[in-house]
């Protein structure tokens, strides 16, 4: 059992905070999912954790148990046990996805096969395993190939930027069950990050967070969800904004 | 001591043709070597160049091969060996096959050496000092099914070989030129290919010597009507690397495609030039030149496409890519076009930077550590001028990138 921890997080992207002190707990099997408006910081919160280049942390903690990631490489953060499905998946020509994944630490001993299966349970071609990584696919496909990585490198915790953009209704259905299978085959936490309730009717959320501008502004059970449908973000936002 | 005078006149003068050579051997003392000033050199460290290291080798010294050497043999349908320029023999020949050697040869362009490179200093030392050409044919319609490898080792002399390969009418073959050793030598190889009517000649020079080596080499390929010529030069090697890579497209629907690659380390310099001169019409050139500097190595592209008045419908392009592998590091990239027919079709494009950051995040994201994501994306970007070796061979060279690159220090 592990526990993800983040506290007061601020961070400044292009010169602008972001995050504002944000704060979140969660363990391992637990489902978390954040929502909020456009521009709220949602994304900048999982490339921050991930440790994209130009994040700049100003103040704030991130730890998975009780040790601080956020002073690591992101290979380390990586390796420490955090994975990040992202909305945008960059191309990478010339680099295979086994090799990638070999290098990644991934257990070779028949990784390929393990692949094709992981592929099948998205929806995924296999064929699309053997093309340089993301390079040629379509938003979908990348979103599956990501979901693939994830469940052969098998994270702690695993966090997922709007994996929901691009996939069709059934696609998304198996990314959902795939997650969840995930939250008891190892025990993985997701931390989702999406416009949509869809993603949430095969994947039961322990959490509900809303965010806006930069902190999560209310938590609550998987009903949270039925609010926002209802009302939108506008009873969240702070006041006077 | 003019040490390096005195063995070329030695060497020239025990040979039948010395009077021939003596006269290339004058222009050359008229000409002496070139400056930074000439516009054609201002990439290379001539300060640093000076003929008196270099002794002309009077025979050939010959070493034990490399073990890439060894696999490169192991592949091969035929071996041509050449030492310190001199033809050593081959196997026994496959049908269709002849290799000859000349002591005295006119260029393929039907001039003599002399008036074909008029202007080129190395190449006219060559014309003194080659111990002779080695001639390679392959017979009007022959395929030539497994590789020739013609194996080039130098030991520490200056060494001047010459090759010219024909491929007659309709004929195909497959042709590795390889060159090794030559620790503190001068290597001034020359070579020429004459591709037949509707042959097929796919070529690679694989140039891996020692690091201490300067090497300044000129190729040219002439192509006759449809004839195709895939030219791969891969330069690993050297301290000085220079590589004149010329085709000439005399006949109309001759296509030349020249991949040109090369990794810098240390303070190499990597210095390509390229003339596509296309002389008919319907004639294809596409050049790709891609290669990664580290340290305080440097590279320089120059290529020039030249289409004459009437070579309608040409096409010709030019790509060059370069990767910064440290903030010491430098590359030039230098096109040019000089185009006299106005039905053609013409593209360049080129770009010079570091790796993306962004990928590398991408990869490192995944858990794959900085040194190996640096890694995969110099061996991805390399891919592509692999993917078009024969495959044996590709394997063999993807095994030597991805070894130079674990000593490479990516500095980023």
């Amino acid at each position: 059992m592990s526990t993800l921890t983040i506290e007061g997080l601020r961070v400044e992207v292009a010169g602008k905070e972001v995050l504002k002190g944000f704060d979140l707990s969660m363990q391992s099997g637990e489902v978390h999912v954040i929502m909020g408006p456009n521009g709220s910081g949602k994304s900048t919160l999982a490339h921050a954790l991930s440790g994209r280049p130009g994040y700049k942390v100003l103040e704030g903690s991130v730890k998975i148990d009780d040790e601080e990631i956020l002073g690591l490489s992101p290979t380390e953060r990586a390796r420490h046990g955090l994975f990040l499905a992202m909305q945008h998946p960059m191309e990478v020509p010339g680099v295979r996805p086994v090799d990638m994944l070999v290098a990644a630490g991934a257990d070779a001993h028949e990784l390929r096969e393990r692949m094709t299966l992981e592929a099948q349970s998205v929806e995924l071609r296999s064929d699309v395993l053997d093309r340089f990584v993301n390079v040629d696919l379509s938003g979908g496909e990348r979103k599956r190939a990501e979901v693939v990585q994830l469940a052969i490198l098998r994270p702690k915790f695993a966090m997922l930027d709007e994996i929901d953009s691009g996939l069709d209704v059934d696609a998304l259905g198996a990314v959902a069950r795939r997650l969840s299978r995930a939250t008891s085959e190892w025990n993985c936490g997701v931390l989702a990050i999406t416009h949509f309730r869809r993603l949430l009717q095969e994947l039961t959320p322990t959490k509900i967070h809303v965010v806006t501008e930069g902190r999560v502004v209310a938590t609550g059970g998987p009903e949270l969800a039925d609010d926002l449908e209802r009302d939108g973000y506008e009873p969240f936002r702070p006041a006077n904004s | 001591m003019k040490i390096f005078a005195d063995s070329a006149l030695s060497f020239i003068s025990e040979r039948p043709d010395a009077t021939e050579r003596s006269r290339a051997w004058s222009i050359f003392e008229t000409l002496g070597l070139p400056t930074t000033s000439d516009e054609v050199w201002r990439y290379a460290p001539l300060g640093e160049l000076d003929l008196d290291r270099f002794l002309v080798a009077p025979t050939s010294t010959k070493s034990a091969d490399s073990q890439f050497a060894s696999q490169l043999r192991d592949q091969a349908g035929l071996v041509v060996r050449v030492v310190d320029g001199y033809y050593e023999g081959s196997d026994s020949l496959p049908d269709g096959v002849t290799v000859e050697t000349a002591e005295r040869v006119s260029s393929l362009s039907g001039d003599s050496i002399l008036a074909r490179y008029e202007s080129d200093t190395f190449a006219i030392l060559n014309d003194a000092l080659t111990p002779a050409t080695t001639i390679l044919r392959v017979a009007n319609d022959v395929h030539v099914e497994r590789p020739i490898v013609v194996l080039n080792t130098t030991s520490g002399v200056a060494s001047f070989s010459r090759t010219q390969i024909v491929l007659g009418r309709g004929a195909s073959a497959t042709i590795v030129e390889y060159f090794e050793g030559g620790h503190n030598a001068l290597v001034v190889p020359l070579s020429e290919y004459e591709v037949g009517e509707n042959a097929s000649l796919r070529l690679v020079t694989y140039q891996r010597l020692d690091s201490s080596a300067w090497h300044v080499a000129r190729t040219t390929g002439f192509l006759q009507r449809d004839a195709r010529l895939h030219q791969a030069v891969i330069g690993m090697g050297a301290h000085y690397n220079r590589s004149r890579n010329d085709a000439e497209l005399l006949g109309a629907g001759s296509h030349n495609e020249l991949r040109t690659t090369f990794m810098g380390s240390g303070a190499q310099v990597h210095d390509f030039r390229t003339h596509q001169f296309h002389k008919a019409p319907r004639t294809q050139s596409t050049l790709l030149s891609k290669g990664a500097v580290a340290g305080e190595s440097r590279c320089v592209y120059t290529g020039l496409i030249e289409i004459e008045k009437g070579a309608k419908r040409t096409d010709a392009r030019q790509t060059n890519h370069n990767l910064l592998l440290s903030p010491h590091a430098h590359a030039d990239s230098v096109p040019n076009l000089d185009i006299r027919e106005n039905d053609v079709m013409c593209a360049h494009a080129s770009s010079v930077g570091p790796l993306d950051e962004l990928q590398l995040w991408y990869l490192e994201s995944r858990g794959v550590s900085r040194r190996d994501a640096q890694r995969l994306i110099i061996q991805g970007f390399f891919y592509e001028m692999l993917a078009t070796l024969p495959h044996d061979l590709a394997h063999l060279v993807e095994g030597d990138v991805t070894s130079t690159l674990e000593l490479m220090k990516v500095d980023q």
